[in-house]
């Protein structure tokens, strides 16, 4: 857990940096017309900068005096964290193909069946059902068009 | 006074009419459903609808998005009581004594005492939001963009000297915010920022994505990493129950009216209904006779975090449609759909869109009546939502999630960006990093960055224009001393203990 904190407020100083940087080569003084585009950024950047290091260093100094403490996550909490994110992520990827309303009934059948361990029925049904009406709801409904991707277009035709 | 209740009647006026009616309807239906479901929140629920509420009217679609916040704020607390699992984080201080109590074979009492305690803290947030918006609505006008900015700096000096957490997160996290907000054009001089040569960058961040990812898919990472175990408690309100509920809550009176305080004062300060819940619960706990019976299921501890919960939510609206400041992360989203329907939230509104605000405040009467009656007749069939196994709705929520993101610009980016909030918001969480005030820094972002510029102007570049106006001075004064509450407080008890 502090190792996470330290390595998190070493990231926002980081952060910090990169945006005082893009301030001033937009200028952060007064300009012809008030202050200049990076005015309100490079107080932003240096606030992040001085705050985080003060983070980082309350960390720093508990870190040596009592250790790393608790792990960020619970043992074995990763595994199932990334099992929602890996497929969340290609769920997006494939959105870019074949569009968001495929990806995600692949996306709903693949989380239900592999790792919820769902029978096939339900994965099926829900799987196919949900994306279904929500398709017809948005894109037919509220006429709101949902991302077809590259192929989309051509698989659903209705 | 009685203009207020004239213009009330207009407002119901427009409620009633049955359109509104029927959305009001289903939008609580929805609420509640969205508050029972772990991991989807009331930010979320609204978020995701906005690009539905868009082709509709502009009071009706606020009115919906409004009825998903109360169904969400009565909703929450079912599953908090039943199943020990808060379905919102506003609910988590209903499962100290409201699981117990339910365990013990009271799960009816228990649901009751929630729902009356949450019906009493909306009805006071809905009177103070009726009687005391026009008078502060009345005083905003006279703002100019020293005060605007003074109005934020208060805000964000509550969040950092009155929030609890770690004061230096709570800045970091509100700076970060700040930043988010700047990326992409500049809206005074056009020039792009923070882009980095970049072109996905340009069009900025949007803070509904954020939302989406930040509170919903950052909530799911937290429940499957803890896991989901339904033990449920199966119930029915039984006519008993609500005879001892309502006992009860006259017996408590004072848990009743701290519950109620504290959350309409923290709803209106910025703060929203999940500290005010806690810190109700606080409050009541220590000033309590038997403060160590807390946590086995007594009365007062399941009234008090209700109650400020639903009043914190009611009262949130006061500042956003007073001043254009959301007073919970939810209102922020409502606000985002107002600004889309091109209302911009502040004192103007209740000059120019009188309808709509007065249609607003009296659908929060009407909704807030409605949806107490709605969960005490179904709160057992609502609860049965959570028995569909969470393999199946979680990877419903997420897709859900992904439209609402995708939905706000039409971009597949966002889709992405949400994901990687939903990691930030994970972390956030874990390391006690506040996510509240730092979204509210992104939606202020635009808004407090042109009110500092356009003072800074007419102060031509003099930081003392802030200090110098009679109606910034008192507010900037408030903000710093607030700012500073955490090292004044320490140094205070410090000199008045030597000196006795």
């Amino acid at each position: 857990m502090r190792r996470a904190e330290i390595w998190v407020s070493v990231a926002f100083a980081l952060l910090g940096v990169i945006v005082i940087a893009d301030s001033i080569r937009l200028g952060f003084m007064w300009g012809m017309s008030g202050p200049e585009s990076g005015f309100f950024p490079f107080y932003l950047g240096v606030g992040v900068v001085i705050s985080s290091l003060f983070v980082f260093f309350n960390a720093f100094t508990r870190y040596r005096k009592e250790g790393a403490g608790k792990p960020l996550m619970p043992p074995g909490a990763l595994k199932p964290i990334l099992w929602v994110l890996i497929p969340s992520a290609a769920m997006v990827v494939i959105t870019e193909l074949v569009g968001l309303h495929i990806a995600a009934a692949l996306f709903l059948a693949f989380y239900m069946r592999v790792v919820g361990k769902i029978g096939w029925a339900t994965t099926l049904l829900v799987g196919i059902i949900s994306p279904l009406l929500l398709y017809v709801t948005f894109d037919k409904l509220f006429l709101i068009p949902l991302p077809q991707g590259l192929w989309g277009g051509y698989l659903l035709r209705f | 006074m009685v203009e207020n209740i004239n213009n009330l009647m207009v407002g119901l006026h427009v409620v009633f009419q049955p359109y509104n009616l029927m959305i009001i309807a289903v939008g609580l239906v929805l609420g509640i459903i969205v508050g029972v479901l772990p991991g989807l929140g009331g930010a979320n629920g609204v978020a995701i609808l906005i690009p539905v509420v868009v082709t509709m009217q502009p009071t009706s679609g606020i009115i919906l998005l409004s009825m998903i916040y109360w169904g969400a704020l009565y909703g929450g607390s079912i599953t908090s009581i039943l199943f020990n699992i808060p379905g919102e984080p506003w609910a988590v201080a209903a499962t100290f004594d409201g699981y117990p109590m339910a365990k013990k074979g009271r799960p009816g009492k228990a649901l009751v005492l929630s729902f009356l305690a949450h019906g009493v803290g909306a009805l006071f947030g809905c009177i103070v939001l009726t009687f005391f918006s026009p008078i502060l609505a009345e005083f905003a006008l006279k703002f100019g963009p020293a005060e605007v900015f003074a109005v934020m700096m208060l805000t964000f000096s509550a969040f950092v000297g009155l929030g609890g957490k770690s004061p230096l997160k709570t800045v970091v996290a509100i700076l970060f915010g700040f930043i988010l907000a700047s990326v992409g054009m500049d809206i005074v001089s056009g020039q792009l920022r923070m882009t980095y040569g970049t072109i996905v960058l340009m069009g900025g961040f949007n803070f509904i994505v954020a939302v989406i990812g930040l509170f919903g898919l950052g909530e799911i990472f937290l429940t499957v990493e803890e896991g989901l175990k339904v033990e449920g408690i199966s119930t029915k309100i039984g006519l008993k129950d609500i005879w001892e509920g309502v006992k009860d809550v006259i017996r408590y009176p004072k848990a009743l009216i701290t519950g109620t305080l504290v959350g309409v004062w923290m709803g209106f300060k910025p703060g929203g209904a999940t500290p005010a819940s806690f810190m109700a619960y606080g409050f009541t706990k220590q000033s309590s006779a038997n403060a160590a019976e807390f946590g086995t299921g007594v009365s007062p501890g399941i009234i008090a975090p209700e109650a400020a919960a639903h009043g914190a939510g009611t009262s949130a609206m006061i500042p956003m449609i007073t001043l254009g400041i959301p007073g919970s992360p939810t209102m922020a989203v409502i606000m985002g759909g107002l600004m889309i329907f091109g209302l911009q939230p502040g004192p103007m509104l209740f000059k120019e869109n009188v309808d709509f605000v007065w249609g607003l405040i009296a659908s929060t009467w009407a909704g807030n009546i409605m949806g107490f009656f709605l969960v005490l007749a179904f709160a057992p069939i609502f609860a049965s939502v959570l028995k569909v196994r969470f393999a199946i709705f979680m990877p419903l929520i997420i897709y859900v999630c992904a439209i609402g993101a995708y939905a706000v610009n039409n971009r597949v980016i966002d889709i992405y960006y949400m994901l990687i909030f939903g990691v930030l918001g994970y972390l956030f969480k874990k390391l006690d990093y506040p996510i509240a005030p730092m979204v509210l820094a992104l939606v202020l972002g635009d808004m407090a960055e042109s009110a500092m510029r356009q003072a800074l102007i007419i102060g031509h570049g003099s930081p003392l224009v802030f200090f110098t106006l009679p109606l910034a001075l008192p507010l900037m004064v408030a903000a710093i001393l607030i700012f500073f509450w955490p090292v004044i407080a320490p140094l205070k008890a410090k000199m008045f203990g030597k000196k006795a």
